[in-house]
């Protein structure tokens, strides 16, 4: 039996820098047997990466790594695995089309009589085994792809839990998840933990993590700020910690947002199952926030308004007049843009240069009789690269060796060439650095000043109370509440967002709402 | 020198030794392909006596020029994100329908109709092709491997046997020369440098770049996907008919069976080139090597007296090589 005191892993030191950004710094970390062992921080912490080390995923790690009080050099995830270390990924690694036994035993086939055949029979039945200690009720028969995405997050522990690991990560495993699904992921974890695993636990849900875990390590900005047994802990003490400041000190907001002159307006859209029945306005210079958990359906809001994805139902009016937007072609023209929210696969063009994505979406006025005039391209990009502090070496350097938040500026900037009225910003500072995070901030801030429209999706809290001038919520494809900035608070947004309260205001003719707004 | 400014010589030396391998690399990442070429060259001057000479080099050049065309083309389907295996069928209607009028009187209507018909033929099968992929939906290997069985059979049912009676008038386009140069090379050599200018200098060559490089993000750039898709296997069928004009003139002669197998040596020429088979990457100056490279390495090879079968090998292995090579060089530390 493992010792319940000694470390089953330990980190000494342990950095990792990707190009141009050190990720994890210096860290040290002590993972004991039976324990919940929460990481948090923000977005772009470093707690995927550093867990990523752990499974190795990053061979070219820096510093110690102790398993079981041996120096181990992690090299790759097999060998990872084969030292009882199992991720259950943020985005699930399961084969859609095997049945669930068969992923479970996926390079560890059962084996016949006849070497090289696999004894089916034999793989249900182990497999059936492993989904009853983890308490899942999954047939083990049942493809991958028929299965929700809670079920194959239980899969994939079902697959740890079947190596024997010793370690069990899990990175955000709630965050597709609805409350009973997260109930029965926390009674597994419980199960798991009275037999000796030990479980890193990855999350930025606070209460989920006072809920579960045994000890809470906190990381900022690739670097251990502190742990802790939970006990030690409160809300307000974490929150700093994962911030590193005050909450509110760092978004600026100087823009005033006062006049009432309508930009978009957003009816009775529907694009089931994603979202139905969605209404709301949008003003010249003002910042509204849409808050919502992942999985509310505001990205794909997001994307029907600017045409990525065609609505099924109801209509769009920009400056009040009734318009088609069937592709992102017609948006652009309609002068709608949106930083999408996953920039590698929306927003960028990694094997182009920084001055081909700048310019891409405004090619056809910067040409003349099919080519591109390359004095005006060139002014352009300067400016936006001047406008913006994007840090890169060159002009003509490859977008992917760019930091991700300068990646980011660089999808801001080429949709503010587009000159857009209204810009929908989905998610902007997710997974960047808290200085770039402020940037764009500052940027949001100056464009609403310069009166623009600007829609701010977001999951961070305190990015929607401190940017927002109004706040939508989102909560299973519907507008489940709206709030002044001055009603807006922590609570009531979370609450909102969760179901456990609504203000039903989003619901009420707009006439009416605007009044009491302007009256509170 | 006081003693205490060594180390720091030292230290700027052992920089200077860690930076030189990544800045080699970068280099040859970026020209190894013309070095290549040059190795190839010199090797085969060592080596082979009658090889370094202007009237073999003029020979490899118009060697090059058929396939150089359609390795053009190639490029612009390969960098959308594409590809196009009907390219030899494509040069053998183009070429077989180019022949029937070029058994004909030098008559203004016949001039033109066996220079513009294969062109016009190679643009219909190009949109056939591009209408199948950028609306239909479907793969272009799959598409472009229907087109190549299906654009063949049609050639050897409308004609199986060969003309060979071509009138001197067409022989000229493939045969004749300006100065000491073949038009062949020339008609090459203008369209490369066409193609260059179209891929750099236009919107639509920055388009193409953007769909093959992140099809999902050009789409929210605004970019209309499925007429950038529609042009490249246009411009690839037009290369391609082209290819069959020159190909038909210079042999003298109009075969159902011309162009089998080019596709591949033109997706080789652009593969050795550099570019990529998943798109966003390649350039028509190294395609235009790597077509170079391929056709001095046959040239060398048969003046050397190696045995075709064994040329094949050689060539086959050298494509991996080089392909290999180049990505070694493209990864990331």
């Amino acid at each position: 039996m493992p010792n319940r005191e000694s470390p089953v892993v330990r980190l000494r030191g342990v950095t990792k820098s990707f190009v141009g950004t050190v990720a994890v710094s210096n860290v040290d970390l002590d993972i004991l047997p039976g324990e919940v062992h929460a990481v948090v921080g923000e977005n772009g912490a470093g707690k995927s990466t550093l867990m990523k080390v752990l499974a190795g995923f990053y061979p070219d790690y820096e510093g110690d790594i102790f398993i079981e009080g041996t120096l181990q050099k992690l090299s790759s995830p097999r060998q990872a695995m084969s030292l009882g270390i199992a991720l259950v990924h943020q985005e699930l690694s399961l084969v859609p089309e095997l049945t669930v036994a068969e992923n479970i035993f996926l390079n560890r086939e059962p084996g016949w009589r006849i070497p090289g055949v696999i004894n089916r029979k034999r793989t249900v039945e182990l497999a059936a085994q492993v989904l009853r200690e983890v308490g899942a009720k999954i047939a083990p028969t049942e493809r991958i792809a028929r299965l929700s995405v809670a079920k194959q997050q239980l899969v994939e522990i079902a697959k740890g839990v079947s190596r024997r690991s010793k370690v069990l990560i899990l990175d955000e495993p709630t965050s597709s998840l609805t409350a009973p699904e997260i109930n029965d992921l926390f009674r597994i974890i419980h199960t798991l933990k009275a037999r000796g695993t030990a479980v890193v636990y990855i999350s930025h849900r606070l209460a989920e993590v006072f809920a579960i875990a045994d000890r809470i390590t906190v990381l900022r900005d690739g670097v251990k700020v502190e742990s802790a047994p939970v006990s030690e802990w409160d809300e307000p003490r974490l929150v700093k910690a994962m911030v590193g400041r005050d909450l509110y000190s760092f978004f600026s907001r100087s823009h005033h947002y006062a006049q009432k002159d309508l930009a978009l307006e957003v009816c009775a859209l529907s694009r089931p199952p994603h979202f139905e029945d969605v209404n709301f306005k949008v003003y010249k210079g003002e910042v509204l926030g849409i808050y919502g958990l992942v999985g509310a359906g505001r990205t794909e809001l997001a994307e029907a308004i600017c045409g990525l994805a065609s609505s099924h139902a109801g209509r769009i009016l920009v400056n009040g007049t009734p318009t088609r937007i069937k592709s992102p072609r017609d948006a652009i023209a309609s002068g709608i843009a949106l930083v999408p929210e996953d920039r590698r696969t929306l927003g960028l063009i990694a094997t182009m240069d920084l001055r081909k994505n700048l310019s891409l979406p405004v090619l056809g006025r910067l040409s003349a009789l099919g080519f591109v005039r390359q004095r005006r391209e060139t002014e352009m990009v300067e400016d936006s690269i001047r406008c913006l502090a994007i840090r890169a070496p060159a002009v003509s350097a490859l977008v992917s060796t760019l930091s991700g938040g300068n990646q980011q500026k660089v999808v801001v900037g080429k949709w503010l060439n587009a000159n857009p009225k209204i810009l929908i910003l989905d998610e902007p500072t997710k997974g960047i650095d808290v200085g770039a995070k402020a940037e764009i901030r500052e940027i949001i801030d100056r464009l609403a000043g310069e009166g623009k429209a600007v829609i701010l999706v977001s999951s961070e809290l305190p990015e929607i109370l401190g940017m927002s001038d109004r706040v939508l919520v989102m909560r299973q494809g519907h507008i489940v509440g709206e709030f002044a900035r001055d009603e807006a608070s922590d609570e009531i947004l979370g609450a909102c967002a969760a179901g456990l309260a609504a203000n039903h205001a989003g619901r009420l003719p707009y006439g009416e709402r605007e009044q009491t707004v302007n009256g509170g | 020198m006081g003693p205490k400014t060594v180390p720091v010589g030292q230290g700027a030396v052992q920089a200077a030794q860690r930076m030189a391998p990544t800045q080699v690399a970068l280099a040859l990442r970026e020209y190894g392909i013309y070095f290549a070429l040059l190795v190839v060259v010199a090797g085969f001057s060592v080596i082979a006596p009658n090889f370094a000479t202007m009237r073999n080099l003029i020979l490899v050049l118009l060697q090059v020029s058929v396939t150089g065309i359609m390795a053009i083309g190639m490029l612009f389907v390969l960098l959308s994100g594409g590809i196009d295996l009907s390219v030899g069928s494509v040069l053998a209607v183009a070429g077989m329908i180019s022949g029937m009028y070029a058994q004909r009187e030098p008559t203004a209507a016949n001039i033109v109709l066996a220079t513009a018909i294969p062109v016009l033929i190679g643009v219909a099968c190009g949109l056939f092709n591009g209408t199948l992929v950028a609306w239909a939906k479907v793969p272009p290997f799959i598409v472009t491997l229907g087109t190549m069985y299906a654009y063949r059979g049609f050639v050897v049912w409308y004609r199986v046997n060969p003309i060979y009676n071509l009138q001197p008038w067409y022989r000229m386009i493939g045969q004749g020369t300006l100065g000491p140069i073949p038009l062949p090379v020339i008609i090459f050599f203008t369209v490369a440098v066409a193609a260059a200018a179209t891929l750099n200098l236009t919107r639509f060559g920055r388009y193409v770049y953007a769909v093959g490089g992140n099809q999902e993000a050009a789409r929210a750039a605004g970019i209309n996907i499925s007429v950038v898709k529609l042009s490249v296997y246009t411009i690839s069928g037009l290369l391609s008919g082209l290819a069959g004009l020159v190909f038909t003139s210079r042999l003298g002669a109009a075969q159902a069976t011309s162009g089998t197998g080019f596709e591949m040596i033109a997706i080789a020429s652009v593969v050795v080139g550099g570019a990529s088979l998943f798109g966003g990457r390649g350039s028509v100056g190294k395609t235009m090597v790597g077509a170079l490279i391929i056709q001095f390495l046959q040239n060398g090879l048969v003046m050397l007296n190696v045995p075709s079968t064994i040329q094949q090998i050689i060539i086959g292995m050298i494509i991996i090589g080089a392909v290999w090579v180049d990505s070694v060089l493209r990864r990331e530390r």
